[in-house]
């Protein structure tokens, strides 16, 4: 035997801390590379399926065409895809806006809840796809339908979010900022609001796929640009290689915003449970 | 005027309405607490001292009896700042750093500019914890974060402060080290003003430790069973908990709780 010290058979080799930098980067990596590697297999695995089996481009185009149909035109897909981000994020916008007043009056009044929630949910459960004919005769071919229909979308998760979190305030907390006298303004702004943010935060989650659901689903019925419209045309036009690119683009759209609102999140509510460091 | 008793409490009842049957948590209870005394409750759960911290707090309204505040009601006590809080659950806001929560009271008070108050670095100097101002509530232990809710109630220095269990959720060792605590800083900030403390607790050696006088409630409806003066020197620290007059005050106590119970 040598004289080395014992290791447990699980124990990995101690190595020197990596620079707070470095670790940073490490953190990233951890998170980024599984799915990325998972995803390059996938894309492997299709390439060589489309190609071996010799599947029409009409079906499954393997996933070289479709970036290849990308690369062609990469500003024309990417201006499209802003028009509906930009749809989406001011639907969610509206939405989200109506619904936080909505939420302060349920909040703060029973009888308010009573009357408005019912009409909230009816608003819920008619499917949004139905109503989105109605808002183009309304709004006609324009900005305002696709927001509308991202903002009818949007607004539900939103209020119910809304109007737990301004009710779950810590009642010792309550208490005592009552027994200063604060006024029901104070009340809100110092209690209610912060208390709010993790459940605004779950809403929003939710709320923005939504949003672009509601905005390309707007587009299918009154395109003029936008994400929605490249999809139905490609369809129409059995353009499969472009339908891919776009739905791609609609992906990654929906990777950013939501990788984005998760860091947003952990800076914000590093005082709730679920984002302590620990210490 | 100052009235010749801090608090005046006489034929205080309290009926809470519990559907069709009515919960009668205090009855025609007597209480009087000198300026500057500290002044402890027991008594077994439920039998409403809570529920009379609170009115006296002004929290709640009493279904029959008087309450005297300084010759005053609870609730006027209150608005004038006159009466400090600190609750079982330190309830602090944790997005708030510890400046932060300490100084909510003057941010959301729009009060008299007169009104003395301690300058909240004073504060954390006062509780031990100006070394973590800017510390969140999370990165403090339980008893750190009762300092805490002790500093925020003491803010506008008031002459009465109301104490729920304060020590109740803590550890044992946190707990035994926070009743001398408590009294280093009540005897620190007494000397300008007069400061009584009523205090809620279940702890026989918690209520011996601090007081000047404990008052025993029989189980609900609350009434006064007993007043045991405690004649124990002051400054006090642990090593009186050792000592025989602590033990039979303990003794004491611990007879006239058994006593009581059904």
């Amino acid at each position: 035997m040598t004289d080395a010290p014992l290791r447990e058979p699980w124990e990995p080799l101690a190595l020197a801390p990596p620079p707070e930098s470095l670790r940073g980067l490490r953190a990233v990596a951890a998170y980024v590379l599984p799915p990325a590697a998972a995803l390059a297999v996938g894309l492997v695995f299709w390439e060589v399926w489309t190609r071996a089996r010799d599947i029409s481009i009409l079906l499954v185009p393997p996933p070289s065409r479709v970036i290849d149909r990308f690369l062609d035109r990469p500003g024309f897909f990417l201006g499209e895809g802003m028009t509906t981000l930009y749809e989406a994020l001011l639907g969610l916008a509206l939405g989200a806006a109506v619904a936080l007043v909505a939420a302060v009056l349920m909040a703060h009044s029973r009888l308010a809840e009573r009357a408005l929630f019912p009409l909230a949910i009816l608003v819920k459960v008619t499917p949004v796809v139905a109503v989105a004919p109605l808002l183009v005769i309304w709004f006609g071919f324009g900005l305002w339908p696709k927001v509308c229909v991202a903002a009818l979308i949007s607004f539900f998760p939103f209020l119910v979010n809304a109007i737990t979190g301004f009710r779950s305030v810590n009642p010792g907390a309550m208490e005592f900022v009552r027994s200063l006298q604060a006024s029901p303004l104070q009340v809100f702004l110092k209690l209610r609001a912060p208390s709010a943010l993790p459940y605004l935060f779950a809403a929003l989650k939710v709320s923005l796929p939504l949003s672009l659901i509601g905005a390309v689903v707007a587009e299918w019925f009154s395109g003029d640009k936008g994400l929605g419209l490249v999809i139905f045309t490609a369809n129409y036009q059995l353009d499969t290689p472009t339908l891919f690119a776009a739905i791609a683009v609609l992906a990654v759209i929906g990777v950013a915003l939501n990788t984005a609102t998760s860091l947003v999140e952990r800076r914000v509510l590093f005082w709730h449970e679920a984002f302590r460091e620990q210490n | 005027m100052v009235a010749s008793e801090h608090i005046l409490v006489e034929g205080l009842s309290k009926v809470f309405p519990h559907r069709g049957r009515p919960l009668e948590a205090l009855r025609r209870l007597d209480l009087r607490v000198g300026w500057g005394e500290f002044v402890s409750v027991i008594g077994p759960s439920g039998c409403g001292k809570s529920t009379l911290l609170r009115i006296v707090g002004g929290l709640l309204e009493p279904t029959a009896g008087r309450i005297h505040i300084d010759g005053r009601s609870p609730r006027d006590a209150q608005k004038t700042k006159d009466i400090g809080l600190v609750s079982q659950d330190p309830s602090l806001l944790p997005w708030r750093t510890v400046l932060g929560n300490v100084t909510l009271p003057l941010e959301v008070n729009r009060i008299d500019r007169r009104r003395p108050r301690f300058q909240p670095q004073e504060l954390l100097e006062l509780v031990g914890l100006s070394a973590f101002a800017d510390y969140h509530p999370h990165q403090l232990s339980g008893g750190m974060q009762q300092r805490v809710a002790i500093a925020r109630a003491l803010v506008f220095q008031p002459s009465l402060l109301l104490m729920d269990e304060p020590f109740g959720a803590l550890d044992e060792i946190t707990r035994s080290a926070m009743r001398y605590e408590l009294l280093r800083i009540w005897q620190s900030a007494r000397s300008d003003r007069p400061r009584t403390v009523l205090f809620v607790t279940h702890s026989i050696s918690e209520a011996i430790a601090l007081s000047d006088r404990v008052v025993v409630l029989t189980p609900r409806p609350g009434q006064t069973r007993a007043v045991i003066d405690i004649e124990l020197p002051r400054p006090r620290d642990e090593s009186i908990e050792r000592s025989t007059q602590f033990l039979d005050y303990a003794q004491q106590l611990r007879k006239l709780l058994k006593e009581e119970s059904p």
